[in-house]
């Protein structure tokens, strides 16, 4: 069991690491999709929601972006959850809000006990400083899962569309912020975490109380979990909005995306209604008025 | 509101899953009695399908065997195959991907559709509901996690005929104005995901209402545009529009066609030379006060920017935007500007961007709205207006292709602020406007009793917003105009107007911006702008 444990540990992480990576290649890797942008695009200067197309002649003229934009769009988005909080009429910004800050405190609590680990820094005023992050996390992450699923189950308009995985997703979070919650009214100075963490990384059994040990396993399994699921909503963000309705790069002669373009365009077409002709490329597809003239000849 | 919903997509009667009635929809100050929701006639619920909410854009004819309802769930299962397929659509498939993994139910988007809110917020229109018919089929039949675990990963629905007809009218009842993507927290695209049903139900089998795919695109490609208009009866038009011009001006123009090296190559909607000459009319008028080089083309497809594609086949799509910019190739004009058409401008200047390529790319033959042209007209003085012309109450509408999905919010506005004392703001306004109501092609689907569902539920929200604008001067005694840069967009409000009857009792007229411009022009010797109704 004890070599078990740790072997998990590390296994977790590294597939962790490894299917998100799979995960976000494929994402990257899809082809270039055709313009589909959506105002107000972040990194463009005009606050109202203006774009380049404003101008005259934009086609000649230079562009004006702020990249910085862009990067507090999203930091409002992944740290306040801006859209959530404005649009949301289900009231569950609060505990979305609570939630995720669980989860980025949780992580950030696990780095700093590395870190203690690694530096030597135990019973300093480091550990306190880890702790808050930790109680912080447990405290915020139980309180969010709970409250929504109180909010899923209790408004017809959230659970019509909430699934079975749903409701999972969320007590499986609550199970890990509950069982750390429940290890540190035993372990209020968190000195449990951190003989778990010592044996993993240094591939010694470690020999904790029970609540510590399922906090950790559970921890551990949503780590391998997580990134098959739709969980990994937090990277596919950098695609949607970068990537989709933030793309609004212009198309010039010669351009990477020129090349692109002209490569799939080259792709070959096997849709099946009467106005296309199957096994033509893209190129040729749209060179021709109508498929069943070209069917009938 | 319970699970039931998404069984009852794939309830096997005539059903529909609602029966609307005006009672239920979103109330409208001003907007007085209405004409009670007339449900379709015997002879066509026994003849199509109008299992949805008893109104179809489409007229589905009812198969006769059960050998041709399991063909048809075949055949859509092909193509949504296809449209997972990068080489088949590699327009839109890393959005569609994204927007059919990520989803996470948190229902954010939903306050921000108009059909939803306008219908009294019936669940089939909320923008969440078709997406996730498509994401539970997607995940039974595409997905590992659906295969094995069902419906504890939400693949429970049972996909039959019937499910999938009512997939596809749920579709035509979505105007992609993508107002629930602005508030999507994952930036996920509901409205992508329904102009992907209707792209797999015509480029797989061929299904599109006729005005959009039939009389729309495939008229357009062969006579030259989806009005019917032959480019001789486009220079008939052309001859009319003169006179037209000189009966309102006392100016003599000669509009320019087919002239070659021009700087400009402008291209109308065609509707609006037959629905609304004025319009092309002012654009005439303006140009040649303020001395720019343009032409129009007579050739086919040169003279109607439309591009019904843009809500519903790439192929199509692809193919319009092809023959426009060979058009202005030949003709040598330095770029080519769209004249007051929504989509058109969407499709041709953002979309298209990615279709066109090489020596037809946008930096080759650029391609712009009319609208910052505008703009420049006035900013530069090139025109002596005089705004005390236009003191009346204007509002504008915000047509949700240039605004949200392009970005052209201020040159508009700039206009109206300069020329229209009266000018006031709907709200909301700009990229968070609501939609008409007539976008994606609804504006021009008659077919059927779709225009019922059009007026009472699409264009609801608009009404509203319009009479909320000019609620301080209801008065029928002061005329009112509701500026809305769009052929669909008038088309779809002067519908709506014309059913709620607000001419007639609140004297509120619509148009272009152009004619405002017109309207304005100091030295013309009478107003150009004739407040009658059409």
């Amino acid at each position: 069991m004890g070599l078990f444990l740790v072997l998990l540990g590390w296994f977790s992480v590294l597939i962790f690491v490894v299917a998100a990576a799979y995960k976000i290649v494929r994402l990257a890797a899809q082809p270039l999709h055709l313009r589909w942008e959506l105002y107000p695009v972040a990194h463009e200067p005009n606050h109202y929601g203006g774009s380049y197309m404003e101008e005259v002649d934009y086609a000649s003229k230079p562009r004006h972006t702020v990249l910085l934009n862009e990067l507090k769009e999203l930091l409002a988005e992944v740290f306040y959850l801006k859209r959530v909080r404005e649009y949301n009429r289900f009231g569950i910004w609060p505990f979305a809000l609570a939630m995720h800050w669980g989860i980025y405190f949780f992580f950030f609590w696990l780095f700093l006990l590395l870190i203690e680990e690694v530096f030597d820094l135990y019973f300093t005023s480091f550990s306190l400083f880890a702790n808050i992050f930790g109680v912080g996390s447990f405290f915020l992450g139980a309180l969010g899962a709970l409250g929504l699923i109180i909010k899923r189950a209790g408004s017809a308009g959230l659970k019509l569309y909430t699934t079975p995985v749903d409701y999972f997703n969320l007590f499986f979070l609550l199970s890990i912020f509950g069982t750390a919650l429940l290890s540190w009214i035993n372990d209020p100075r968190l000195i449990f975490p951190r003989v778990y963490i010592d044996g993993v990384l240094f591939l010694q059994a470690p020999d904790v109380p029970l609540p510590v040990l399922l906090n950790f396993l559970l921890f551990e399994l949503f780590l391998i979990y997580m990134p098959f699921t739709k969980l990994l909503h937090y990277a596919a963000k950098f695609f949607t909005f970068h990537k989709v309705l933030w793309d609004d790069g212009l198309n010039t002669k010669g351009s990477p995306i020129d090349k692109k373009i002209t490569a799939q365009l080259a792709y070959r077409v096997t849709w099946a209604a009467p106005h296309i002709v199957p096994g033509k490329t893209w190129a040729e597809q749209v060179q021709i008025a109508d498929g069943r003239e070209v069917q009938n000849e | 509101m319970s699970k039931k919903i998404f069984k009852e997509m794939s309830r096997l009667d005539d059903q529909p899953l609602i029966s609307l009635t005006v009672d239920e929809l979103m109330t409208v100050p001003h907007l007085g009695k209405e004409e009670p929701m007339v449900s379709p006639p015997e002879k066509w619920t026994n003849n199509y399908e109008f299992c949805f909410d008893e109104h179809t854009p489409l007229g589905l004819p009812k198969p006769e065997s059960r050998e041709e309802e399991d063909e048809f769930v075949k055949k859509f299962l092909s193509g949504l195959q296809k449209l997972l397929d990068p080489r088949n659509n590699w327009t839109f498939l890393q959005i569609l991907r994204l927007s059919l993994d990520y989803c996470m139910h948190c229902q954010t988007c939903s306050d921000a559709c108009h059909v939803y809110l306008g219908s009294g917020q019936q669940e089939i229109y909320r923008p969440t509901f078709r997406a996730e018919v498509l994401r539970k089929i997607y995940k039974k039949f595409f997905t590992p996690e659906g295969r094995l675990l069902g419906g504890f990963v939400g693949a429970d629905l049972e996909v039959n005929y019937k499910t999938l007809v009512r997939l596809l009218e749920s579709a035509y009842r979505c105007t992609l104005c993508r107002r629930c993507a602005l508030m999507c927290p994952v930036g996920l695209d509901n409205g992508l995901i329904a102009r992907e049903i209707r792209k797999l139900f015509s480029q797989e089998m061929g299904i599109a209402p006729p005005e959009i795919h039939e009389k729309g695109c495939v008229t357009q490609l062969k006579v030259g545009s989806s009005t019917g208009m032959n480019p001789l009866a486009f220079k008939d038009t052309i001859e009319f529009i003169e006179d037209d011009i000189f009966e309102r001006t006392e100016r003599k123009i000669k509009l320019p066609v087919d002239k070659k090296g021009a700087d400009i190559l402008l291209i109308h909607n065609a509707g609006e030379y037959l629905a609304w000459p004025e319009n092309p009319g002012a654009f005439a008028v303006l140009f040649d006060a303020a001395g720019i080089n343009y032409t129009l083309s007579s050739e086919a497809v040169g003279y109607d920017a439309v591009n019904y594609g843009a809500w519903y086949d790439d192929v199509e799509l692809a193919r319009i935007v092809l023959r426009h910019t060979l058009i202005a190739r030949d003709l040598g004009v330095k770029k080519i500007v769209i004249g007051e058409c929504g989509h058109a401008t969407k499709a041709y200047v953002v979309v298209a961007d990615r279709v066109l390529t090489g020596e037809l790319s946008s930096s080759e033959i650029p391609r712009e709205s009319c609208l910052p042209l505008l703009w420049e007209i006035v900013r530069r003085g090139a025109v002596k207006f005089d705004p005390a012309r236009n003191n009346f109450p204007v509002t504008l509408h915000d047509p949700c292709n240039m605004v949200r999905l392009m970005g052209l919010v201020e040159p508009q506005r700039r206009v109206l602020r300069k020329l229209c004392p009266q000018f006031r703001e709907m709200n909301p306004h700009g990229v968070h406007n609501y939609c008409c109501g007539g976008g994606s092609g609804f504006a021009v689907i008659q077919s059927f009793n779709f225009p019922q569902w059009r007026n009472k539920v699409g264009t609801r929200m608009k009404m509203k917003q319009i009479l909320s604008a000019f609620g301080d001067v209801l008065d029928p005694a002061v005329p009112k105009y509701v500026a809305a840069p769009c052929s669909n967009c008038k088309g779809a409000i002067r519908d709506a107007l014309a059913h709620y009857a607000l001419w007639t009792r609140y004297q509120i007229l619509y148009g272009g911006i152009v004619e405002l411009m017109v309207n304005a022009m100091a030295d013309l010797p009478r107003p150009f702008i004739e407040w009658e109704f059409h």
